[in-house]
């Protein structure tokens, strides 16, 4: 029995390079970690930082274009280098992971049965018809309903929770010492990440495995980890308790990265204020299937008699999972798609106004959408994309009329003018939300509908997003419709909330009334998964 | 399943329908007749043949009495070789066809698949590049350009195989024509595997299945190439269908008794009948072929059993 | 990719405008890398300028027929050959009915002392001048009588580098044609295909609904066709003519082309800019000039460069078989089908112009793998 403070997984000098058009790449920089029976850690950092190449080194999983250096001892026995054929011996076996992607992680060949049967069979010694009550006995432990049917069932008949369950259900299989999960939430919704998170604490608990935790969530860190590396550029730059780290951080990364959580509240609206956009009882219902010669469609009603009031300065966050239909009530209100109900914008009803109705009241009603790689036109110049709006609404601008309006722009969303010649490909994510953000504002709108601004951004860049958005809403008097799963963000933009599932509203109300007594069920699950991240592991 | 194949076979008849109907009409259409390119007949024999053939009646009743014939499998008299029906010179030359065209088949599935698996395996190395040449010279030289070449070669030069000739289907007046419609096949499926297989070795699934150290026969076989086949099998349909049915290149250059030159044969003489009992064939063919690749790829790949 | 940019962009300071690269120049400075590529594109060059200037430059006509150089091999030496000249000679004198005597060749002129038993016509000089191999027959040395002289003319030279066919004609004269043919028919077809089939993409993918799905069932029908057989049908029954034949070719080969363009059409109708532009309150005619049509045409041009060969196969193919272009302009296809038939005994004639063909098909695959790297780099 080895000294139970002895590491049985210690990483030293480890480094990963890959092989790029762009000359050779320096993902990890000499990274040094240990594991300790039974505990858990989290790899700490932000998107680049390579907290997940190192991972993949060590299980000799890097692309074909990596390579890995330093040294990974597992009990003795070194991984960097070692054959296949050795490798096999400890992966799938002593030391499992689990992955970001859970929707692509299993062979969608196969029934998921054979797929948690076969680390059974190749290092359990188990045949295939022995493993079979072992897979039942495992799908029950990871809390799949009916594990006996869904034994023979595809992964695609399965959700994304359920994958990633069958996935720990797989890593579990020949009681492994180490853990190794990869963002194992990101893509999930905040309800069901909760649900993995407490299920991984409670089999790390019961199994007494190590678990290694890569994720860039630091609600995650506080809660689940005992001890935390925060990586940055390839390397540690910071590492120690969870405690530790939290209460006295050291390192100004890590400082920044703590502070990045976006704080502090909205400056409420004047009261009284007059109401800017209304929504009454709208619907929107999409068509599924159907068309030429295939019968019925079928009829799917994303936005259910959904009503709301957006008054002057006011930000209305509308909180939901994916699916709930929160998308589409803000295109549907500013009339970008079909719906039923009346809409009102100022004293004027548009809720049955055409393209062209819509197209001088368009500079007064503005979209943010999410994907900052998707909402610009890869082959138009920054400030072309920007001013593209001027080119409809003021056509009398002339070029440099609008190159100077696109400068004041820039300029105001805090980005260098000289890099309107610039295409978007050539900025970084949180670069080309700003410029999808300034070609919001270069047309002086009065309501802009957010549509998950900051959801594909780095944490410490969410905060530069929020507060840009805040300033920009004092000094021009917007209102915002800001939509969002992440309530942390929600939290620090919006004046009232709105919690919607399924296409209907469950809850409404000021933002503190919400956060601190929710009333609804739902509300309450999804704040618990959300907000609840004050608790240290070690201190329960 | 079986509900599907009935549907989906009953789904063809329209389309069989349609293309029968389009190419009736285009033949009749054009210029000339059957009768135009020989020496003048005498009139009274003329207008026999012409009743015999119906061609005194309106197009619409031919085309009717033609359908009626169809639908009892009469393609009716050959115009260009008079003694035979179009159904005789179809089962004396579709069986050459289809045995040249099911060995090109067989032969371009074993070695196209090996290669591209191979390649993608090995990619970067000098395997994957002798593999990528050799797959775009079969690719890009022409089958017509081919043909003439092995011939030429192998057998003028230095006569170790027949220059052409079928002579009862013996292996040595078969080699030249099989290797002629293969090589650009094992160059196209040679590509599509090879491009397939890194897809798919790239794939997170056939990363879980390296993470949990199964072992590398179980990651490539089970994980990997089953998952690369799929293109292959979709690429096949169409690819069957068109060299079971005979190449006009290779039959005309081999001198070969198959259906290959029928088409071109019976549309420069006016052969209506020749002519539609082709497409009817081929037609056939293509849309039997496109089921049979539907049902294997339904059977290899879970997510699209969708019935 | 985007990293790279980012460094710039984040460390420049404040001044004057930074150009940036757009995609197309990174494409370009991609493409300009692959050295495959671009040894494809000076080829086609070559060739393209070839079959344009050549014709003028080589000294025989395409047509121009050669009767007594039927099937002569490739070779760099002049024709006729000394040991062809004598014989000729003699035969067009005993053909002018006088009595020759010693034929001596010097250089590139031909002489024999003749003599006859009436005085000499100056006329007969016309059956030297007959003969393909002479020009310039001349009597000099013309004795006193009238009756003896020297024979003198000059010998023809003509050089066949590629050798001739079997109607005796320069098979590189013949060659450049066909490049011509093959490389005008492949641009044109496919720019036809081009036309066509995005516009119809384009349309179908742009209204959706009812439209798309009306438009796309017909497509699948059509798909369902044997659809080179119509091509040939069309050929046989309407005439052989170039522009039939690129005409059929182009409408055989939209079918992918509509296929592609709608696909991504659908999927840019789809991207979020599109819908930011629609809400900036930007026209159907705006978003499709500045958004749809710039960011398809990425796909489609590679997907053109993949169709030229295909076109110029299916050309090649047609005449080939007979369908193609009419005696006597001719075709690669057309060529390599009447090597075919004469291999056994003048293989130059099947090999010329099929290493031809192949070169021009490589150099346009390499060219349009190349363009497809660059303009995709996603596969790196």
């Amino acid at each position: 029995m080895p000294d139970a403070d002895q590491p049985i997984l210690a990483v030293r000098g480890l480094h990963v390079e890959f092989d790029t058009n762009d000359g050779v790449v320096h993902a990890v920089k000499g990274v040094d970690l240990d594991v300790r029976r039974g505990e858990t850690i989290a790899v700490v950092g932000e998107s680049g930082s390579g907290k997940s190449q190192a991972m993949m080194a060590m299980m000799s999983l890097l692309a074909a274009n990596g390579r890995a250096r330093g040294s990974a001892r597992y009990r003795e026995k070194e991984l960097i280098g070692l054959s296949e054929r050795q490798l096999n011996r400890v992966r799938g076996k002593k030391i499992t992971m689990i992955f970001q992607e859970p929707m692509t992680s299993l062979d969608p060949l196969y029934r998921i049965g054979r797929q948690i049967a076969e680390p059974l069979i190749h290092h359990g010694g188990y045949s295939r018809a022995r493993a079979r009550p072992r897979v039942l006995e495992l799908l029950k432990l990871v809390g799949i309903p009916e594990p006996e049917r869904r034994m023979r069932s595809y992964p695609h008949e399965l959700s994304g929770g359920q994958r990633q369950r069958v996935m720990i259900a797989m890593a579990l299989a020949n009681d492994p010492d180490i853990l190794i999960a990869d963002e194992p939430t990101t893509a999930l919704d905040v309800t069901i990440q909760a649900q993995i998170l407490a299920l991984l604490a409670d089999l790390q608990r019961r199994l007494n495995m190590a678990v290694v935790f890569i994720t860039h969530d630091l609600g995650i860190v506080r809660r689940f980890a005992d001890r935390v590396y925060v990586m940055r550029s390839g390397e540690v730059v910071e590492q120690g308790s969870t405690e530790a780290v939290f209460d006295r951080p050291q390192h100004p990364y890590t400082k920044l990265l703590l502070a990045a959580e976006p704080a502090g509240r909205k400056a409420p609206p004047a009261p009284g204020a007059p109401i800017l956009l209304e929504g009454d009882n709208v619907e929107v219902t999409f068509r599924i299937g159907g068309g030429f010669l295939q019968g019925e469609p079928m009829l799917l009603r994303a936005v259910d008699r959904i009503s709301l009031t957006l008054r002057e300065g006011q930000t209305i966050g509308i909180v939901g999972e994916s699916g709930s239909g929160k998308s589409t009530l803000g295109r549907a209100l500013l009339r970008l798609l079909p719906s039923e109900g009346a809409i009102r914008f100022g004293a004027r009803d548009i809720s049955k106004a055409d393209r062209e109705d819509m197209r001088p009241l368009r500079r007064e009603m503005q979209v943010v959408f999410q994907d900052p790689f998707g909402s610009l036109s890869p082959r138009m110049t920054v400030g072309q994309v920007i001013t593209e709006g001027l080119l409809v609404h003021e056509p009398s601008l002339s070029r440099r009329d609008r190159d100077r309006r696109a400068v004041e722009a820039l300029r105001e969303v805090g980005l260098d003018p000289s890099m309107r010649n610039r295409y978007p490909h050539e900025f970084s994510g949180g670069q080309r939300q700003r410029i999808a953000i300034a070609r919001a504002i270069i047309l002086k709108p009065r309501v802009v509908v957010l549509d998950e601004p900051t959801s594909a951004l780095d944490r410490s860049v969410q905060k530069q997003i929020v507060e840009l958005l805040r300033d920009l809403q004092a000094e021009h008097d917007l209102s915002y419709l800001f939509i969002s799963h992440d309530l942390a963000v929600v939290r620090a933009m919006s004046d009232y909330i709105i919690v919607m599932k399924q296409g209907k509203i469950v809850e409404e109300g000021p933002t503190d009334a919400i956060f601190d007594h929710p009333r609804e069920a739902y509300t309450q699950t999804l704040m618990a998964a959300a907000i609840d991240s004050t608790r240290f592991r070690s201190s329960p | 399943m079986f509900g599907y194949v009935i549907r989906r076979l009953a789904g063809a008849i329209p389309t069989i329908f349609i293309i029968v109907t389009l190419a009736f009409f285009m033949i009749r259409l054009a210029p000339g007749g059957p009768f135009d390119l020989e020496r003048p007949i005498d009139p009274l024999i003329m207008e026999n043949l012409n009743r015999a053939y119906h061609f005194d009646k309106p197009l619409w009743q031919q085309y009717f009495i033609y359908l009626g014939n169809l639908l009892q499998g009469d393609l009716g008299p050959s115009f260009t070789r008079r003694d035979f029906t179009v159904v005789d010179l179809f089962s004396t030359g579709l069986p050459v066809s289809i045995r040249l065209g099911a060995t090109a088949i067989i032969i371009a599935l074993v070695f196209g698949t090996s290669l591209g698996a191979l390649a993608a395996l090995r990619q970067n190395s000098w395997v994957d590049y002798a593999v990528v040449g050799t797959a775009t010279f079969g690719i890009t030289i022409p089958t017509f350009v081919v043909a003439p070449l092995l011939s030429l070669v192998f057998g003028v030069m230095l006569g170790w195989l027949p220059a052409g000739g079928w002579d009862g289907g013996r292996v040595a007046n078969m080699v030249l024509p099989v290797t002629t419609l293969a090589l650009p096949q094992i160059a196209a499926i040679a590509r599509l595997t090879r491009g397939a297989t890194i897809e798919a070795l790239r794939s997170n699934h056939v990363r879980t299945a390296r993470a949990y150290g199964l072992p590398p026969f179980v990651v490539v076989v089970v994980h990997t190439l089953r998952a690369a086949v799929l293109p292959v099998v979709s690429y096949l349909g169409p690819t069957a269908a068109a060299l079971l049915t005979g190449s006009v290149v290779v039959e005309t250059i081999f001198g070969i008794p198959g259906i290959g030159r029928y088409f071109v044969q019976g549309a420069l003489g006016r052969d209506y009948t020749m002519v539609m009992g082709t497409v009817v064939v081929i037609a056939i063919f293509v849309l039997l072929f496109n089921l049979i690749v539907d049902i294997l790829y339904a059977w290899l790949d879970p997510r699209v059993r969708y019935d | 990719m985007a990293r790279a940019g980012d460094t710039i962009a984040e460390t420049l300071t404040p001044g004057e405008a930074v150009v940036g690269r757009s995609l197309w120049q990174d494409a370009w400075r991609r493409l300009k890398r692959n050295r495959a590529a671009v040894a494809s594109a000076i080829l086609l060059l070559f060739l393209a300028l070839a079959a344009i200037i050549g014709p003028v430059v080589v000294p025989h006509s395409y047509d121009r027929v050669y009767p007594q150089y039927v099937r002569t091999p490739a070779s760099l030496e002049a024709y006729p050959q000394a040991e062809a000249i004598v014989p000729e000679f003699e035969s067009v004198l005993s053909r002018a009915r006088v009595t020759a005597g010693e034929v001596t060749v010097t250089g590139s002129s031909v002489s024999a002392p003749i003599s006859s038993e009436e005085p000499l016509d100056p006329r007969i000089v016309r059956y030297v001048d007959r003969s393909d191999l002479f020009e310039s027959g001349r009597i000099e040395d013309l004795s006193a009588d009238g009756k003896s002289g020297t024979m003198a003319a000059d010998v023809i030279r003509v050089r066949f580098l590629f050798g001739t066919d079997g109607n005796g004609r320069d098979l590189l004269a013949r060659i450049l044609v066909g490049i011509r043919i093959s490389l005008a028919i492949g641009f044109l077809a496919s720019a036809m295909a081009l036309l066509v089939g995005v516009t119809y993409g384009a349309v179908a993918g742009y209204f959706g609904g009812r439209v798309d799905d009306v438009m796309m069932r017909v497509v699948d029908i059509l798909y369902s066709l044997p659809f080179i057989f119509f091509v040939i049908l069309l050929v046989v029954f309407f005439g052989r003519n170039f522009i039939l034949i690129f005409i059929a070719i182009g409408f055989t080969e939209w079918l992918d082309m509509a296929r592609i363009v709608r696909g991504q059409t659908l999927t840019i109708k789809r991207q979020e800019y599109v819908q930011a532009a629609e809400a900036l309150g930007v026209g159907s005619i705006g978003i499709l000039k500045r958004h749809v049509v710039p960011n398809t045409l990425g796909p489609v041009v590679v997907y053109v460069t993949l169709l030229v060969p295909k076109a110029i196969l299916l050309e090649s193919l047609l005449s080939f078989l007979g369908l193609g272009v009419q005696e006597p302009l001719t075709s690669l296809g057309l060529l390599i089908s009447e090597g075919a038939a004469n291999m056994r005994g003048a293989a130059w004639m099947l090999i010329y112009p099929a290493v031809t063909l192949t070169l021009i098909l490589f150099a346009l695959n390499f060219l349009g793998d190349g363009l497809r790297d660059a303009l995709d780099p996603k596969d790196r």
